[in-house]
């Protein structure tokens, strides 16, 4: 209708919806925005900072060798 | 000969050692005996070659400063001239400067190079690329053993495991090493990271080269993605460092940098909420007061100064309404109830003569429609009886007949309107008779 669809938060690269996010927190602070439209991009805001906290809560590194294979940690680790 | 005068053998000595210490040379030769006490103002060592050797010595402020650290077997290159030490009749050789050998000439070689490179433009700082800021993918070139691999994965672990890593596992020292870390970068940056780290650990001057390899260099400055090394430890350099996107000092600073840390994001989006919500606070707020301002406004609260002006002048009408109106209604009810009086009473006064004079014509024109009506029924019989008599049908009934013309059209009143032959018609009282004419006759009409 009147607004590019924008994808799902949880499907957004981290980056992407960061910058989204600061978007909407500068657009909100600005005031300039109509009341019904701070209220949808809050909404959006909310969502994408779920999103991004629970990225950041369920990450798990994945390691993939292309060339090679990785060896066990020696025992002087520093952890 | 001339007859040499005899010498002390302190000015043979003083001799000596100003013929020795003409000679400048540079020498090679192994470490087979070194002694660096705390206390001693030089460092005195024995080089030799398997067949000779001597005896040196080095300033321990000049030591120092060569950065070399003299052990047994060491091969070392030297700079330095000959001399003679008096007291113990000893020839020793004054080192001014000290190399490692061979990495003196590595080290020339490495400069050669790094100048060729940088006259390419190849280390400008405008061709270092910024790093992206949460990369989704990061690429590891490095060796598959050792502390390195292990630190970069745990660091990166740490701060951002959002990030996959793409290993590649090269051999990262000897011969082997900078075609293979070639590979390695190549193979690593189809898979389309967002940054590559390359990185080993520390190790001698000779362990590093793979990393001033010409080709490795070329592959880190012309990589389609950004490079960030971490070879080695403060102080070392490489070539592939000068031209890098970033160098950083360790395989641990290497992955830094390259990451975001979890923590630093994780307290960011927090504030941001609180940003986020306090946006939404200020903005619903400022419109609350708009509405309140506004609510507050008389025509709001007190609804009279909207209808107050009109209420006025309904009023105004009203009271003049119906100051008019009673007034009038009492006056023409009055009239009417005083004319409704006078009609009552007049009514049967105006009624009655004019009753009497329709009843009194009334009667008159009875009586003389009753006249009238005879005197025409006479009439009518009178002239009825007249029209008897005049009627032909009575004249017929005397006997008397009506000639006319066969198609009886015209009747005959004179002989001269047929002649002989003609076909006549005559009626009589009592039927008709078809004639034909025998003769005319011309007489006069008896009078």
């Amino acid at each position: 209708m009147d607004e590019p669809v924008c994808p799902a938060p949880d499907e957004m690269n981290f980056g992407d919806a960061l910058a989204e996010l600061e978007s909407i927190v500068a657009a909100l602070e600005s005031g300039q925005l109509e009341l019904e439209e701070s209220l949808t991009r809050y909404q959006r805001g909310v969502a994408l900072l779920q999103a991004l906290q629970g990225k950041l809560a369920d990450a798990q590194q994945k390691v993939t060798a292309l060339i090679g294979e990785l060896e066990g940690e020696p025992a002087d680790s520093e952890e | 000969m001339a007859e040499e005068r005899a010498v002390s053998v302190s000015e043979a000595m003083t001799l000596a050692r100003q013929t020795l210490e003409g000679i400048r040379l540079r020498v090679v030769g192994e470490v087979s005996e070194f002694a660096d006490k705390p206390g001693y103002r030089a460092a005195y060592f024995t080089v030799s070659d398997g067949d000779a050797s001597m005896q040196c010595l080095m300033w321990r402020e000049q030591y120092v400063a060569s950065g070399v650290a003299l052990r047994c077997g060491t091969l070392v290159e030297m700079a330095g001239y000959f001399s003679a030490y008096a007291a113990k009749g000893r020839m020793q050789f004054v080192v001014r400067s000290l190399t490692l050998a061979g990495e003196g000439r590595l080290r020339l070689q490495v400069a050669e190079l790094a100048r060729r490179l940088e006259a390419e433009g190849l280390m400008r700082p405008e061709r270092k690329r910024s790093l992206p800021a949460y990369p989704e993918r990061i690429g590891v070139v490095t060796s598959p053993r050792g502390k390195a691999v292990h630190d970069v994965l745990r660091t990166l672990r740490r701060r951002y495991p959002l990030a996959e890593i793409l290993l590649a596992g090269v051999p990262v020292e000897g011969a082997d090493a900078p075609d293979a870390i070639v590979e390695g970068l190549s193979v690593v940056a189809a898979a389309s990271p967002d940054v590559v780290l390359l990185v080993r650990g520390g190790g001698s001057y000779e362990d590093l080269m793979p990393f001033n390899n010409e080709q490795v260099a070329r592959a880190v400055a012309t990589c389609p993605v950004p490079v960030v090394t971490g070879i080695g430890h403060e102080p070392d350099t490489s070539i592939a460092d000068m031209v890098a996107d970033l160098r950083a000092s360790t395989p641990t600073a290497a992955a830094e940098s390259a990451a975001p840390s979890m923590d630093e994001l994780g307290s960011a989006l927090h504030k941001t909420r609180r940003s986020l919500g306090r946006a939404l606070q200020h903005r619903v707020q400022a419109a609350e007061h708009r509405v309140g301002v506004l609510v507050r406004r008389p025509v709001f609260t007190d609804c009279s100064v909207l209808t107050g002006p009109a209420a006025q002048a309904l009023d105004q009408v009203g009271i003049a309404l119906r100051r008019a109106l009673p007034e009038r209604l009492a006056t023409d009810s009055g009239r009417l109830g005083r004319s409704a009086a006078d009609l009552q009473r007049l009514g049967p006064r105006l009624i009655g003569p004019a009753r009497e004079r329709v009843e009194r014509l009334g009667r008159d024109a009875d009586r003389a429609g009753s006249l009238l009506l005879e005197r025409a029924e006479e009439a009518v019989s009178h002239a009825a009886a007249r029209l008897h008599d005049l009627s032909p049908v009575a004249i017929l009934g005397r006997g008397y007949a009506v000639c006319r013309t066969a198609e009886e059209a015209t009747i005959i009143r004179a002989s001269t309107q047929v002649s002989a032959g003609d076909r006549v018609s005559v009626m009589l009282g009592e039927g008709r008779l078809g004639c034909v004419v025998e003769s005319t006759e011309k007489e006069a009409r008896n009078g």
